[in-house]
């Protein structure tokens, strides 16, 4: 591989013309009296603290477990399989019913009439309490309920349940053997998803170079801080469960469906939220809580789970194995791409046909590649079920299309970033799906990216003879939202309220993402008042609007145009009543710093605090509802083809220098650039957070986290074991911001959630491959699999059998 | 000392508050300032030393407060999060915390700042060795560090 020191080509820029004319001091036309609003004058685009800032660092931020103290009546607890595959004989409660203080356990049998007992967020196909089988270790089996933790712990532990074992499921190709036992009704494949666009094998054939391979990605959590944890009660017509989620409304009507309730019967009022990352997108504890509620009228139940318990029932992300293979022509043009990818979806579908579908159409990524063969299959196995994290399905499908870049551009002989440059989409070119992207930004991003990484003199230090240093980079686009005909939507209500302030109702999230800024924001600069004047009230079934879900970047796009919408009908209303106060045309006025003032008349000035008592006085609502539900287009089942798969495409580009140990196999990432295009960024300081945050998780993913099934049983179910980036792990990561303006987007914005993420782990690998000479296949790139790349002879012993050669370590690993 | 049974009588300090009340011998630090207390800004998150969710400072150190029991409180002065604003007026890290966009989800924040008020009591111009060990027992997973290192470099040049 070479490293690209020469590779990009400047292109010659026009001779500078020399000034004829005199230099304008002044513009010809003065903005300020033009007479609409061009560009934002108020909080958009400026880096406003975050709304719940305060609270946090002053730790009055309540979360989940927060809300116990002096309010928790009774405690629950879950009971949890032992076993990966198993049918429950018989549950024992009389060794529990006997510790002091358990009131009772409940088991499948105790739902209530009416209840389904099923969850999912796609299939309902997860029995909340397990009723004949269990299906992974984790599932749930029952709960107790006491006076006391104690006592609850004590008699969860006191449950005894019998099972008869079942052959474990361990992975994909246990469960794709023809013997295989059925996990479900339908078999072991969930689902799949495939591309068909032009003709692969045919354009294979003809290929000048054909380069394949195959990546296997790992398991991850989420591992946010904020373990599982609320409140609930049940007040005999409504049941109120405090608990985080990412999608409140869809919560309510999940929980109420499993339970037997109406609708209406149920309000998620979600409390502060200590990440998600998508971990938080499948229920977690509000039908446990809900049943319980129910049971015991008036009493406020509590539960939380122990880390260990958290990382044992959670989803996680989807291990994938991605057979790649690409064919070019001499001169790098890539010609076709056949692809294969196998994902462990678990015991349970949860969001895994979401982001079965997000890894088939994000296959080839920001490449042209003019013919596509995709098939994406769902396997059910006795794992952890797998679902939504961030990058869901596309950071996968990254590590692969990134991978066979740098392997291509081996094999060719070719300059890494003349291949990329030769290859990534220009505006109006077709992704995978065929869609056509009308703003394209890869090679902008690609370039900002390298003018960043070779801006800084090399000041690298000198490095021992066992390091080696290189530098990769990865270039990614993302399909924001949902997409494929899901009919997605964001609802928000602007309000001025009795004291003058105003008021932003969501149903969105905030887990830290900073949605509260961003709908805050928007609304206090399309109503010109202090963003100091803004409160938002988010999240509260009983309160606000279903805003969908905190996931797939979509907030700022969605949320953002919805509170947009709905704050400039509420502008209307305020310009209208100062036109009238003022007696002259409401176009003739415009809104900023808490004031109407006119556009061409600078004397006409009224306080936005006096309009609003003057439009309660006069009738006005001052409130205003604004919905944004943009259509995409449902992806050919047969081709995977859609005109409009998705709303809207995000950029970036990632670069990492890493030095690599070959005496150890470590890796530390020396230097790491994140570029992004998000439109426009509404608050600098949160999308350089989510930036940093995001790309810091990639470097986890490249070189460190690891969840560890063995036969069904997680080998690392806590923070000893599973291994998360610290302050040690990651430098100072350099952010270049993009904004090309999307033409949809809340103030040209588009968004930033998953890129990061998506981005950073093939941007890692790539250097570690550019540094060692063999590029990795397999994630994470922990020292173990860097030493295998070095010693691929050695490497064939499998890693097992290694160690148990070695006295003592096979005790360790068993 | 010993009461009855497993109880224990606990006399410490806790953010300048003298506390005499009688706790389980088995009951963690943790526990007993957030279900006892209800000084819930100290967090739990791993429960087991790792992630420094949960960090307090006892005698000028920094403890994993979800790792040391009760008794062995005995006597000594512990600063929770409460303790560190002045009223209305925040200190000087969480002023820091809040203008570098420090806290994202919050949950590793209070834990955060009080590992680095430990560390910058003990000396407020750490190298980046001390910082590393001062800092690296705290997991944050949501902001990728930048922002807190920067806002504990920025704690610093005030520090007093």
């Amino acid at each position: 591989m070479r490293n690209a020191e020469d590779g990009i080509r400047t292109p010659a820029l026009p001779a500078k013309r020399t000034a004829t004319a005199p230099v304008r001091t002044k513009p010809l036309i003065d903005p300020s009296t033009t007479p609409y609003k061009e560009s934002p004058k108020g909080p958009v685009g400026r880096s406003e603290k975050r709304i719940d800032g305060t609270e946090k660092v002053l730790g009055t931020a309540l979360y989940g477990a927060d809300l116990f103290y002096n309010r928790a009546d009774y405690f629950a607890q879950v009971v949890r399989s032992e076993k990966a595959h198993a049918r429950i004989v018989k549950i024992d409660t009389a060794d529990a019913l006997r510790v002091p203080g358990v009131l009772a356990v409940y088991t499948a049998k105790d739902m209530p009439p009416g209840a389904t007992n099923r969850q999912g967020l796609i299939h309902r196909d997860h029995p909340v309490l397990a009723e004949d089988k269990v299906l992974y270790r984790g599932d749930a089996v029952a709960i107790v309920v006491a006076q006391t933790e104690r006592a609850v712990v004590r008699g969860r532990d006191a449950v005894r349940v019998e099972y008869e074992d079942l052959p474990v499921v361990a992975d994909f190709d246990d469960a794709l053997a023809e013997d295989a036992p059925k996990l479900h009704p339908d078999g072991n494949i969930m689902g799949g998803k495939r591309i068909r666009k032009g003709d692969a094998d045919a354009a294979l054939a003809e290929s000048d170079v054909i380069v394949s391979e195959t990546f296997v990605t790992q398991t991850v959590d989420h591992a946010f801080l904020d373990i599982e944890a609320g409140i609930g009660q049940w007040d005999g017509h409504l049941l109120t469960l405090h608990v985080s989620g990412q999608w409140a409304h869809e919560e309510r009507r999940l929980t109420a469906l499993a339970l037997g309730l109406p609708m209406e019967a149920v309000r998620i009022i979600t409390p502060a939220t200590g990440g998600a990352f998508g971990g938080r997108e499948d229920l977690s504890i509000q039908v446990y809580l809900g049943l319980v509620a129910l049971k015991h009228p008036g009493k406020t139940i509590a539960m939380r789970y122990s880390r260990e318990e958290s990382m044992r029932a959670r989803h996680k992300r989807h291990a994938m194995r991605i057979h790649y293979t690409v064919g070019a022509k001499k001169d790098g043009t890539l010609t076709a791409a056949k692809i294969t990818v196998y994902s462990d979806e678990g015991a349970y579908a949860s969001t895994g046909p979401a982001v079965l579908r997000k890894a088939a159409s994000h296959s080839t990524g920001p490449l042209r590649v003019p013919n596509v063969y995709v098939d994406v299959y769902g396997v059910f196995t006795n794992n952890n079920p797998t679902g939504a994290m961030r990058g869901f399905g596309a950071c996968q499908m990254a590590i692969a299309y990134c991978g066979m870049m740098d392997r291509l551009a081996e094999r060719l002989g070719m300059d890494r970033v003349e291949l990329w440059r030769k290859n990534l989409i220009r505006s109006g070119d077709e992704v995978t799906t065929g869609q056509r992207i009308p703003i394209a930004t890869a090679i902008e991003c690609m370039d900002a990216a390298l003018k960043q990484f070779r801006s800084k003199k090399k000041d690298d230090r000198p490095l021992a003879p066992h390091e080696k240093r290189g530098w990769g980079m990865s270039v990614i686009c993302f399909g924001l939202g949902y997409g494929d005909g899901f009919p997605d939507a964001s609802r928000a209500i602007v309000k001025f309220n009795a004291a003058g302030r105003l008021e932003v109702y969501t149903g969105g999230v905030e887990y830290g993402q900073g949605l509260l800024n961003m709908a805050g924001q928007i609304a206090a600069e399309e109503l010109g008042v202090p963003f100091s004047q803004v409160d938002v009230i988010w999240a509260d079934t009983g309160r606000t609007l279903e805003s969908g879900s905190s996931s797939a970047t979509r907030q700022t796009y969605f949320t953002g145009n919805a509170v947009k919408i709905a704050a400039s009908e509420l502008r209307e209303q305020v310009l209208d009543i100062a036109g009238k106060l003022l007696g002259v045309h409401p176009h003739e006025l415009d809104l900023h710093d808490g004031k109407a003032v006119g556009r061409y008349n600078a004397k006409l000035v009224v306080p936005i605090d006096k309009l609003v008592e003057e439009g309660r006085r006069r009738k006005y609502s001052l409130e205003a509802t604004g919905i944004f539900k943009p259509r995409t287009v449902c992806e050919n089942y047969d081709t995977g083809q859609s005109p409009r798969s998705f709303i809207t495409y995000l950029f970036a580009s990632h670069i990492a220098q890493v030095v690599v140990d070959i005496e150890t196999g470590e890796v530390r990432v020396e230097r790491f650039i994140a570029c992004h295009d998000v439109g426009k960024a509404i608050n600098p300081q949160s999308v350089a957070g989510q930036m940093i945050g995001g790309a810091t998780q990639g470097i986890g993913m490249a070189l460190m986290e690891e969840v560890i099934m063995d036969d069904g049983v997680m080998r690392n179910p806590n923070f000893t074991d599973y291994i998360l980036p610290t302050f040690r792990d990651v430098p100072t990561i350099e952010t270049v911001i993009v904004e090309n303006d999307d033409p949809g987007g809340p103030y040209g914005a588009r968004g930033i959630g998953e890129p990061p993420l998506i981005a950073a782990t093939p941007a890692v690998l790539s250097a570690i491959g550019n540094a060692i000479g063999v590029c990795p296949h397999t994630t994470p790139c922990n020292p173990q699999r860097v030493w295998e790349l070095l010693h691929p002879e050695e490497a064939q012993v499998p890693y097992a059998a290694r160690l148990s050669l070695a006295p003592g370590h096979a005790m360790m690993f068993k | 000392m010993h009461t009855n049974g497993t109880s224990w009588r606990l006399q410490c300090t806790i953010n300048g508050q003298p506390i005499d009340t009688e706790v389980e011998q088995d009951e963690t630090l943790l526990f007993f300032l957030r279900d006892r207390l209800g000084l819930t800004g100290t967090k739990g998150s791993c429960l087991e030393g790792e992630c420094g969710s949960c960090t307090v400072i006892v005698d000028g150190q920094a403890v994993n407060s979800c790792l040391v029991l009760c008794p062995q409180m005995q006597g000594r002065t512990v600063e929770t999060i409460e303790g560190l604003a002045n009223g209305d007026k925040l200190h000087v890290l969480q002023e820091k915390f809040l203008a570098s966009g420090a806290a994202q989800c919050g949950y590793c924040t209070p834990g955060l700042i009080m590992a680095a008020k430990a560390l910058l009591d003990e000396n407020p111009n750490p190298s980046e060795q001390q910082f590393f060990e001062g800092m690296e027992g705290n997991i944050c997973r949501c902001t990728g560090y930048a922002a807190i290192c920067e806002a504990i470099r920025s704690a610093a040049r005030e520090w007093k």
